[in-house]
């Protein structure tokens, strides 16, 4: 008799076990945010639309092909303070070096981490042929997407 | 006419009672140990959780073990309580953290099963105080994020620090059975229900695991366990 209750009791181990809940991190919580790039025109200063035959993010293999535009979001590097990108644009290649403070948000056990930045302002650019005349700062934090954050002149 | 109905109910009642407990007299005269006495400290149990040392060796982790003891106090009930430490690695969905530290659960069993003579089996339910010091080192985690551009793997630096200093407190309801296997030797195995009372959080983090308590989930302050334990009991007085 005792020996059939070790065996409930067994059944009930493997049954707590393997109903334990999941947690699912709900769509819509905080999510790391891209960094937002605004093309201006270099003489008037007025947003002005760009086709970038490339955009290919240096240690990378993939690259992002023909953007249209004059707001371009791209992802910084979460493990890093550095985030370099090869633009090019009209047949002609510009590095663009983000210096960045990377800092990371516990959320929870379902979503984890999540990713703030704050752009340094030692971001520049290492010019090719120098289709890129200038960078500047726009809002250096980055929690969310609804603000440029740095603008190229060209 | 009703009042009379009651009083007749009430002292059938306790004539029914009291034969009750006269029979449960019986038995245990029957039985030939010592009666009318509160005390019965008749024996001191300890041993070790099995399951802890497989679960360790199995996931290549440095050595986890528990200590379990009890005291018989009564016929039925015991104190009793156990001793960990636990040192595991714990992959979650987004964060691998290694969880190290001690635990001291202490509280008593009750014992539900009636023996027959000369057996000493039991089914029991008790509770427990527990209370847990550890720390939890974040090993790697995977940052949210809709792009997966870049990795967003992180396994050095940022928040892969070791969290110290740490302790949570909680209850536990324990159900469990124990059956003499050999002559004073033991097999048992429980399964606990825990419930978390306190936890010092620390930042930017959060306890995803406490050592004796196991898994702590998003939002929720309950628990479970289990152990499986070979206990060997030291006899004060001889069995009949």
């Amino acid at each position: 008799m005792i020996k059939r209750y070790h065996n409930i009791l067994f059944l009930l181990v493997i049954i707590i076990l393997g109903c334990e809940k999941d947690d699912i991190c709900i769509e819509g919580s905080e999510n790391t945010s891209r960094i937002t790039i605004g093309f201006i025109d270099f003489e008037n200063k007025s947003s002005k639309g760009i086709n970038l035959n490339t955009i290919r993010g240096i240690g990378i293999d993939s690259i992002i092909e023909d953007f249209n535009g004059d707001k371009l979001k791209l992802p910084l590097m979460v493990n890093s303070n550095k985030t370099k990108y090869v633009f090019e644009y009209n047949e002609t290649l510009d590095t663009l070096i983000l210096h960045h403070q990377t800092i990371h948000k516990y959320l929870n056990r379902s979503c984890g981490y999540i990713s703030n930045f704050i752009v340094k302002s030692d971001t520049e650019i290492s010019k090719n042929h120098g289709w890129i005349k200038e960078v500047s700062i726009e809002n250096d934090s980055i929690f969310n997407e609804e603000k440029t954050n740095i603008l190229i002149h060209y | 006419m009703k009042k009379k109905q009651i009083f007749l109910f009430i002292i059938s009642f306790i004539f029914s009672l009291n034969s009750i407990f006269s029979q449960t007299e019986n038995t245990e005269s029957d039985s030939l140990i010592k009666k009318d006495k509160l005390l019965n400290i008749n024996k001191l149990r300890f041993g070790i959780d099995l399951s802890n040392p497989i679960l360790s060796s199995s996931n290549d982790d440095n050595l986890s073990y528990e200590i379990v003891g009890d005291l018989q106090i009564t016929d039925d009930l015991y104190l009793a309580g156990e001793y960990g430490s636990i040192d595991r690695y714990i992959e979650d969905e987004n964060i691998n953290f290694n969880s190290v530290g001690n635990y001291l659960k202490i509280g008593f069993d009750y014992n539900m099963f009636n023996n027959w003579v000369g057996m000493d089996n039991s089914i029991y339910v008790g509770l427990r105080y527990a209370s847990s010091s550890f720390s939890n080192k974040v090993d790697s985690y995977t940052v949210r994020s809709g792009d997966a551009y870049f990795s967003n793997l992180v396994d050095n630096g940022y928040e892969n620090i070791t969290h110290n200093n740490l302790n949570g407190n909680w209850i536990e309801i324990v159900t469990g059975v124990k059956v003499e296997t050999f002559k004073n030797i033991y097999l048992g195995i429980s399964l606990r229900l825990n419930k978390l009372l306190s936890d010092t959080k620390p930042s930017n983090f959060d306890n995803l695991f406490i050592p004796g308590f196991n898994k702590v989930t998003d939002d929720n302050t309950w628990g479970s366990g289990f152990n499986y334990t070979l206990t060997y009991s030291i006899p004060f007085k001889k069995r009949k």
